[in-house]
């Protein structure tokens, strides 16, 4: 890879005088035209609608419902892509203009502007993820902290019902939708090719697209705030008929928020799927590979074939409410829990997609700081496999009351509690992993320890759910509450903590301060245990789920859970100050500062532009921890400084 | 192994697991049973918490003891020993588990096929949930109509639910019983009660803006006074006097959940405030008779400025028999005057 490949960026990037610039500025991919182009989409969208229905003479002709879809939330959003440059390559291509294949103007970062533009390398694309992630991370923390001022005393009216009902509705779709399944995109995005010895990603155009298209799925779910009526406000699950037909204009956000996210969703994991099976160095066999690896292929299995049911959940759901369709309309011959059926054949697995990449995480963090093999490599990946099977036949353990064929149940219960075996066979092998290591108590390691015993109550509480008649009980109560974020929370974000730590030298070239990082980890651990382990006591004593007002008996547990929430909350002030002043003045990193032996840790810190100067041959396992003379794989000496050779002119 | 390890193992194991099943008996976890399946369900509760228990203090013991034991020294670069697993081992955490939950699901399976079964004598009840009200209805006592639930002590009775908007769900924490309500179905529960008192009826399904104002109560009694109370129900209903008879019926069908009035002792906020019936009607440019009238039967006729559209149910008209609904509008003039 030469400095003359890149020229036409730096061409690009040139400021020339005069009216070529201005130009430029306004035709070229970027900001400016995405602005324009949105504005020109969205009036186009407009006038589709109000000119199909002055031709078909239908009354009134500005109805909201359909303009807003239309123009606002399909139209707008493409022609926002459209102009930041996401579908310039291919529409040139399509119009038969001459392109290059070998162009990589769009790949790499040299500056921070680099990172707000449609950037191709997988990398760029990684750290592109992770800080939107954790933008509507903090978003969808700050409407948690909302809730629970509603929630501190019984009879509080902070806010009115539709909005209290709006907030937790976008505070779980962001968390859901815009961190968790993101977050671990971002992160796999960084990590998967390095790992794999690969140059990039399979399809690094695709790359880029999946990832622009999650900030408008954030902003549209954010922004129903601001229509009349205020945001969609039936929770995440969205159940019809409420949400299909009975819920004012910010339903239909929700609706097509869903639908961006889960197309981002969609091409992440084929990416995934065909960078795995296609761009393994030599020697990297599929029993080789890295478990995170292995986590990210069976998480893009999930995704590929669950997520078009929730697509189809919303689409429907989003037809009842606009073309007054009767998918779920019970007046016109619709089935109401057939919505229920279709939403969580996606997400259940949805769950999975939500925790296997954390699995992926732990078994690289816990390896490596305990200095041993992962215990039972074989038997680790089976087991991701065979969550995979079992999570497509346990999705109506959700609605064990919902008034669904009754004889389903048992066999569902079954399943369910089946899953736990595999489950229970990873969290026994990592602490086989720990068994006589030499344990580091790094920043990663806490998280690790921190997920391990969390993941170990969340489990056991879906145990006792997936058992029918503990069900019946507490479905839709706080121990519901408390069980999802001791799986998502003390599970998934306690691993994505791991991972951004882990992985932080790496992506910035710089170490982090692990003081603050240890600090960060005590007061989340110890906010989030005083803040939801109470809950589990609220559900069983029969506090239901999103409500805005509850009965006075459960009114000091509230207060204390409200006030522990919000040290929860400042915690992740410590996790944004560490970062930013890391990633500004921290030391600068080693190439390989945890002595890890997967591949990413062979390159230097940041890798550079094409990950490895020769493809490198893989000769081992991954673990060989405490092996004398193992080796993963054998690297021709990578030059430290290649970023900046590649960068002079 | 060393044998002192595997003490120390199983001292932390006691310990942990010690705290735990504190933790488990200290806090009274479910509130008072009053219901014959509810006996069952918390068998099967304290079952599974068992073998939790055991599971979390195994588990804990083993990463407390590794946490303490395996700390490398700060200067300590090597490596551990080189173990890649134990077939054994494997297969062990593989079978045990495998067994605890398929006996957790034989206990379950049993528990909910005896909770679903009907006795003989059951008595029958209507549930009627709509956005954010509760009806009981008693077919075998000419459908009177309740927005209390009453039930007699020890005898089974089956609800049969239905809703007229969006999905409900029917939960009473003291049975243990909770099922949804979906629109276009008719659901069932069952519940035996066995502890005279009077518990909250809770939505349990978020079915929109005030969910969680949707509460009633059901109260337990014995059989005689149950008998009693239908009795004098109907009267009440039937009443010669408007006044009795109106009072009644606002109570029965749900009035209060959203509307303030003094007369009922109403203190419901969602909709408007009944006590300014006469101001309402005025603004509106009717004659208070016929606009109370058609507030109840047509809700969205007029929306007093304030208040959102849709938000009262547009069944009531169907629902309330013409006498009672005579009755009801009387009161309403009566006590808002």
């Amino acid at each position: 890879m030469t400095a003359a490949t890149l020229d036409p960026h730096e061409h690009h990037l040139t400021p020339a005088g005069g009216k070529g610039a201005a130009r430029r500025l306004l035709l070229g991919p970027g900001f400016i035209r995405a602005g324009w182009m949105f504005c020109l989409f969205g009036a186009i969208g407009f006038g589709l609608v109000v000119g199909f229905r002055w031709w078909g003479g239908w009354q009134p002709l500005f109805d909201m419902t359909p303009i807003t879809l239309v123009s606002l939330l399909v139209a707008g959003p493409l022609g926002f892509l459209a102009g930041i440059g996401a579908f310039d390559y291919w529409t040139r291509y399509a119009i038969g203009s001459p392109t290059r294949p070998e162009d990589h103007s769009g790949h790499g970062a040299r500056t921070w502007h680099d990172y707000f533009r449609v950037n191709t390398d997988h990398k760029v694309i990684g750290v592109q993820y992770l800080v939107t992630t954790i933008f509507f991370f903090i978003a969808g923390g700050f409407l948690a902290m909302l809730v629970r001022v509603q929630l501190a005393r019984p009879g509080n009216h902070f806010f009115d019902p539709q909005t209290y009902n709006g907030l937790f509705s976008v505070h779980a779709s962001l968390m859901i939708f815009l961190f968790v399944i993101p977050a671990f995109a971002g992160l796999a995005n960084f990590v998967v090719p390095l790992m794999l010895g690969a140059p990039d990603m399979a399809f690094p155009r695709l790359n880029a697209l999946s990832f622009w298209l999650l900030p408008i799925a954030g902003i549209m779910m954010l922004s129903s705030f601001l229509v009349p009526g205020g945001a969609f406000a039936c929770g995440w699950t969205g159940y019809a008929p409420l949400c299909s037909t009975h819920q004012p204009l910010g339903a239909i956000f929700f609706n097509q928020g869903v639908q961006w996210a889960g197309a981002s969703s969609i091409m992440t994991a084929l990416n995934f799927l065909v960078t795995i099976i296609t761009m393994r160095a030599p020697g990297l066999t599929f029993w080789r590979l890295p478990l995170l690896v292995w986590a990210n292929f069976t998480t893009s299995l999930l995704v590929v074939i669950a997520t078009p049911f929730i697509a189809g959940s919303q689409f429907f759901s989003m037809f009842d409410h606009v073309m007054h369709t009767a998918f779920f309309d019970p007046n016109n011959g619709g089935y109401p829990l057939g919505y229920q059926h279709i939403f969580w054949f996606y997400s259940h697995p949805a769950v999975y997609i939500m925790m296997l990449p954390g699995f992926g995480i732990m078994s690289e963090v816990i390896s490596v700081f305990s200095r041993k093999p992962i215990f039972g490599y074989r038997l680790m990946a089976l087991s991701l496999m065979a969550i995979v099977v079992l999570g497509f036949s346990v999705w109506a353990h959700h609605m064990f009351t919902s008034g669904m064929s009754s004889w389903l149940r048992v066999p569902m219960m079954v399943t369910t509690l089946l899953i736990a075996v595999p489950t229970g066979i990873k969290i026994f092998s990592w602490i086989a992993t720990m068994w006589e290591g030499k344990l580091h108590f790094n920043t990663p390691m806490l998280f690790a320890l921190g997920f391990l015993s969390m993941f170990v109550i969340g489990g056991l509480s879906g145990v006792m759910l997936g058992a029918v008649p503990i069900d019946i009980h507490v479905t839709d109560t706080y121990f519901i509450v408390a069980h999802l974020h001791y799986v998502l929370f003390g599970g998934s974000v306690f691993t994505i903590f791991a991972g951004i730590y882990y992985w932080f030298p790496k992506m910035t070239g710089r170490m982090y301060d692990e003081r603050l990082g240890k600090l960060h980890f005590w007061l989340t651990f110890v906010g989030f245990n005083l803040t939801f382990f109470p809950m589990h006591l609220l559900g069983t004593e029969g506090m239901p789920r999103r409500v805005a007002d509850y009965a006075p008996k459960f009114a000091d547990l509230n207060m204390f859970i409200s006030l522990a929430s919000f040290g929860l909350g400042a915690s992740v002030l410590v996790f944004l100050y560490n970062m930013i002043t890391s990633w500004k003045n921290g030391p600068i990193a080693p190439a390989n500062p945890w002595r890890a032996l997967t591949l990413e840790w062979q390159v230097s810190s940041p890798p550079p532009i094409f990950n490895f100067d020769e493809i490198p041959q893989v000769v081992g396992s991954p673990y060989e921890y405490g092996v004398p003379g193992a080796q993963h794989a054998i690297l021709a000496p990578s030059p430290a400084h290649a970023v900046e050779e590649v960068a002079a002119p | 192994m060393r044998r002192g390890s595997i003490a120390s193992l199983l001292g932390i194991g006691i310990v942990s697991g010690g705290i735990a099943a504190a933790v488990a008996l200290a806090i009274p976890w479910l509130p008072v049973s009053a219901s014959k399946e509810a006996g069952r369900i918390d068998f099967v509760f304290w079952f599974v918490v068992t073998i939790c228990i055991v599971i979390f203090a195994v588990v804990a013991a083993a990463i407390l003891y590794s946490v303490v034991v395996f700390r490398a020294a700060p200067d300590d670069d090597s490596d551990g020993p080189p173990i890649h697993g134990h077939t054994g081992l494997e297969i062990a955490w593989t079978i045990v588990p495998t067994v605890l939950v398929t006996a957790i699901g034989i206990v379950s399976a049993i528990v909910l096929s005896r909770d679903d079964a009907i006795a003989k004598n059951a008595m029958n009840v209507n549930v009627t949930a709509q956005q954010f009200e509760w009806t009981f209805s008693y077919p075998e006592a000419h459908n009177l109509t309740s927005a209390t639930l009453m039930l007699p002590r020890g005898r089974e009775t089956v609800l049969h639910m239905q809703s007229r908007d969006v999905i409900h769900a029917f939960f009473v924490p003291e049975f243990r019983e909770n099922e949804d309500i979906v629109p276009g179905l008719t659901t069932t529960l069952n519940v035996t009660p066995t502890r005279d008192g009077t518990y909250p009826v809770i939505c349990n399904e978020l079915c929109g803006l005030g969910h969680s104002t949707m509460r009633s109560t059901v109260t337990v009694m014995e059989p005689a006074a149950f008998d009693k109370w239908l009795k004098g129900q109907s009267k009440a209903v039937t009443s010669p006097s408007a006044v009795t008879a109106g009072a009644a019926v606002f109570k029965n069908n749900g009035c209060a959940a959203c509307h303030t009035l003094t007369a009922a002792k109403a203190t419901g906020k969602v909709g408007p405030d009944l006590d300014k019936l006469p101001a309402y009607a005025q603004q509106a440019k009717q004659p208070l008779a016929s606009f109370v009238r058609t507030s109840i039967t047509d809700p969205n006729a007029y929306i007093q400025p304030g208040y959102p559209k849709n938000v009262m149910p547009q069944t009531f008209g169907k629902a309330i028999p013409k006498q009672q609904l005579d009755a009801l509008v009387t009161y309403l003039i009566n006590s808002s005057k």
